[in-house]
């Protein structure tokens, strides 16, 4: 067995001469490799293969960036004129809550990358630095979280920079001001991420729920206190200048978020003396060197921490005992197997597993939650603000629209996949005495049922808090029914019609031309049915606002803006949603007769 | 090569490997075998550094996994069982990748890649993105990927889940030649007849603990049995009770 070795000589063996453990800088380097290779081929791939994707994307962004550099200019140009000193307290406010957005969202993507990935394990098994496959790792989560504060706060400072008439050097100093900014609160996930796998074990779900818990709580005061408690109402100036002084909390020397402040405001500055803008742009400097250094500094301490903890806190979560499930069967999955007749079993029973399924995934609901329950705080407070009727109704349906527009996202990322999903364990299915058709309603109950509850409790909301009138409220609700209904046949019959079966990532499957056509599609529903049902009320309001008191229009204007116009549009929105949900069912439901998986 | 020295890992205060002590020498090809829940997986992973030891120590080349893992893990290639590779990466960037991460002179690594690609067959389509592979095809590239910095210890956690009888003749051929010439194997599977073929030592092991250590030969003598056949004495030797070594 010994002897010899293959490589043809004895000794200590091959590594002496074909490998060797390599320096910091030259580990660092392959990682940029890897990146750099792996972007390249993932931006190939989307320009040779999705290019409809990549194409929309590219097209919303712009979309998305101009209307909100149109709004902040709108808002700093009205904000220049009577107000310039609250925009260092809105500067300070935006920041800051964005900075504590960053910590959490990056330790939780650090989370999933560092510990839960498969590539962690392919790294962690080859010679290189743990503070290495953190750095490399750190890239990606940054990037994911903060390419959201890129387009958010970009259109904001280019804004306030061209409201301003600030000086070239602002917009040249955007990028490493925000860039610099971001790694601060990015590496502070990062810290608390590793050390609260290292240090807190099994309790570090515990602490981050207490963790939570705390920073909901305290959003929630401050939400309250500046919007829910004022005696003075919205709008007024008492109100404004109560809002503005409990905004100053954020304006802290030691965050980060008050140096990102302080240096673009200087930078800012335009002075028509030379002197005076040499001495901003300099103070502005400064305050990015605070930022640079802070960062590098925090760099320093959290490699300091991977090196000394990413090993040991990898092994101590791979060596975590699963928690065992209770037995018990909840409640709503007994009511569901029991309740109905024995013929519509199996579609309870699909439904059940579909429901334990939702439960049991934490990326599922979190994200429900959260999406929803930041649309529901939302709404909660348009009390403050006194609009008009006018301007109530329009508020209203904008509301519709947008729980449409959520509630699409998530039909698109989670319903859309089921039936692909289902595909790589169609031999569970396929092997149990149900139709297939019957596989696919499920799914529609599924998401429809699961939709309809929480988007018209909060339409309801919406409208409670605006002052809507009852009949309106109803027209809300019916079209909710409706869109529940459209988007989730949509997202189901799509789904089916065109399934990725070797694909096991839902995001992936959902990122695909299906899942983006099942988007696109969706939004075209859901403003077709907001547009049809507005249409009636806003002519209505419409006529009576240049009708100077004058008698009610007659004709087909008349008509249009009654009871009778009202009537019209929601059989037309039904009508709407009948295609929406049954064209797209009928033509999953033969493709699925027909799927050989 | 390989040295498990009174190797403890418990899983909160349930063990799962229990004062394993255990030494490969090298050139040998080692084979783990046990039912489910044995303990071969934390084994394993304690072998190639992704799980530390609740006490006691590993050593590959002398090295200690839990203090000099990076020095361990360069004399060290490792086939799991589910193969991990980035979809995004054809097959040839993926051995670029590992040929870089092993420190490898340029023209050393184009050698190496050259030959591991004509070893396993893939040069039919080491150029396609990795996302395209069936799992023979991803598990004949983490192969190559193992044995191209010519480790002096290979790790296979179920070697030829996904391979077909070719590739298998193939994986089969290089581990007996490499073996030949040095290198040491540390091999998990549940397939018997591979071990009955290959393996020069085979360790078995319940709840845990090792209860068998020696060659096949060896094995029959110890169970003082009628049959010869191994799956009867594997079956015999893992449903005994606790003494039964």
């Amino acid at each position: 067995m010994t002897g010899t070795s293959w490589w043809g000589r004895s000794g200590r063996g091959p590594q002496s001469e074909s490998c060797r453990l390599l320096s910091v800088d030259a580990e660092s380097r392959v990682f940029s490799r890897l990146r750099g290779t792996i972007a390249w081929e993932t931006l190939r791939s989307m320009l040779s293969g999705a290019r409809l994707r990549l194409a929309l994307v590219v097209l919303l962004s712009a979309v998305f960036w101009g209307s909100l550099y149109a709004l902040f200019y709108e808002g700093f140009s009205f904000l220049e004129s009577i107000h310039a000193e609250v925009i260092s307290l809105l500067f300070n406010a935006f920041f800051s809550s964005l900075m504590i957005m960053l910590v959490f969202s990056t330790a939780i993507l650090l989370y999933g990358n560092m510990y839960c990935s498969t590539e962690a394990k392919l790294l962690l098994t080859l010679p290189a630095r743990a503070e290495n496959i953190f750095a490399h790792k750190f890239h990606e989560a940054m990037w994911f979280s903060s390419w959201g504060f890129i387009l958010l706060g970009s259109p904001m400072l280019v804004a306030y920079g061209v409201v301003r008439g600030s000086p070239w050097t602002y917009y040249l100093l955007l990028l490493p001001f925000m860039v610099s900014f971001v790694v601060i609160p990015a590496t502070l996930g990062a810290i608390c991420c590793m050390a609260a796998v290292a240090w807190l074990g099994s309790l570090r779900m515990h602490a981050l729920a207490i963790l939570g818990v705390v920073v909901c709580a305290g959003a929630a005061w401050l939400g309250w206190s500046m919007f829910g408690s004022s005696p003075a109402g919205g709008g007024t100036t008492e109100w404004f200048e109560q809002v503005l002084a409990r905004l100053s909390i954020a304006e802290q020397k030691f965050l980060p978020s008050w140096w990102l402040s302080s240096g673009l405001l200087d930078a800012a500055q335009n002075s028509t003396r030379p002197e005076t803008r040499f001495a901003s742009l300099l103070e502005s400097v400064k305050f990015l060197a605070v930022l640079v250094s802070n960062g590098m500094l925090l760099q320093l301490l959290a490699r300091w921490l991977a090196r000394s903890c990413y090993r040991q806190g990898f092994s101590q979560l791979v060596g975590e005992m699963p928690a065992r499930r209770q037995r018990r069967i909840a409640w709503t999955d007994e009511f569901l197997s029991a309740a109905g007749t024995a013929r519509g079993r199996p579609l309870r029973l699909l439904l059940v597993k579909d429901l334990r399924l939702f439960r049991r995934d934490i990326a599922q609901w979190s994200q429900f939650v959260i999406f929803f329950g930041l649309l529901g705080l939302y709404f909660f407070n348009l009390r403050v603000f006194n609009y008009n009727v006018a301007y109530a109704s329009m508020i209203s349906f904008l509301n519709l629209a947008v729980a449409g527009l959520i509630l699409s996202t998530f039909t698109t990322r989670f319903v859309y996949p089921m039936i692909s999903l289902e595909g790589r364990r169609f031999w569970i299915l396929g092997l149990l005495p149900v139709h297939r058709d019957q596989i696919l309603w499920s799914k529609f109950l599924f998401s429809f049922f699961g939709g309809l509850l929480p988007c018209c409790a909060l339409l309801y909301l919406s409208d409670s808090m605006l002052g809507i009138s009852h009949s309106l409220i109803w027209v809300h609700e019916i079209c909710c029914v409706v869109l529940c209904m459209g988007l989730s046949g949509i997202a189901v019959g799509l789904g089916a019609r065109m399934p990725d079966l070797r694909e096991s990532s839902p995001a992936k499957i959902a990122a695909g031309f299906g899942g983006t056509l099942c988007l696109v599609l969706s939004s075209l529903f859901i403003m077709a049915v907001v547009v049809i049902a507005a249409t009636p009320t806003h002519l209505a309001m419409a006529t009576r606002a240049f009708g100077g008191g004058g008698p009610p229009p007659t004709g087909i204007l008349g008509w249009a803006s009654g009871p009778q116009g009202t009537a019209a549009s929601l059989l037309l929105v039904g009508f709407l949603g009948v295609i929406a949900t049954f064209l797209p069912l009928e033509l999953g439901l033969r493709a699925f007769r027909r799927l050989e998986p | 090569m390989i040295e498990f020295d009174h190797v403890t890992r418990t899983y909160g205060p349930k063990p799962a490997v229990t004062d394993l002590s255990l030494s490969i020498p090298r050139g040998e090809l080692f084979a783990l075998l046990g039912p489910n829940g044995a303990g071969k997986t934390t084994t394993i992973k304690m072998l190639v550094g992704l799980l530390r030891p609740s006490r006691g120590a590993v050593r590959i080349c002398g090295y200690d996994l839990t203090k000099e893992a990076r020095s361990a893990h360069l004399h060290t290639g490792y086939v799991p069982d589910e193969p991990t590779l980035y979809d995004k990466l054809t097959g040839r960037e993926f051995l670029w990748f590992i040929a870089d991460m092993f420190g490898m002179p340029r023209h050393m690594a184009t050698q190496k890649i050259g030959r591991e690609i004509e070893h396993f067959e893939l040069a039919e389509f080491c150029d396609d993105l990795t996302e395209s592979y069936s799992l023979g095809m991803k598990q004949r590239l983490v192969f190559a990927a193992a044995l191209l910095h010519d480790p002096d210890v290979l790790v296979l956690d179920e070697p030829m889940v996904g391979l077909d009888p070719r590739s298998v003749r193939i994986v089969k051929d290089l581990l007996r030649t490499r073996t030949q010439e040095g290198m040491t194997v540390f091999m998990s599977t549940h397939t018997l007849a591979m071990a009955e073929e290959m393996a020069d030592r085979v360790g078995i092991m319940v709840r845990g603990q090792l209860r068998f250590l020696g060659t096949i030969a060896e094995l029959r003598d110890h169970m003082a049995l009628e049959t010869t056949n191994l799956e009867n004495l594997y079956l015999e030797l893992t449903t005994a009770g606790p003494d039964a070594s």
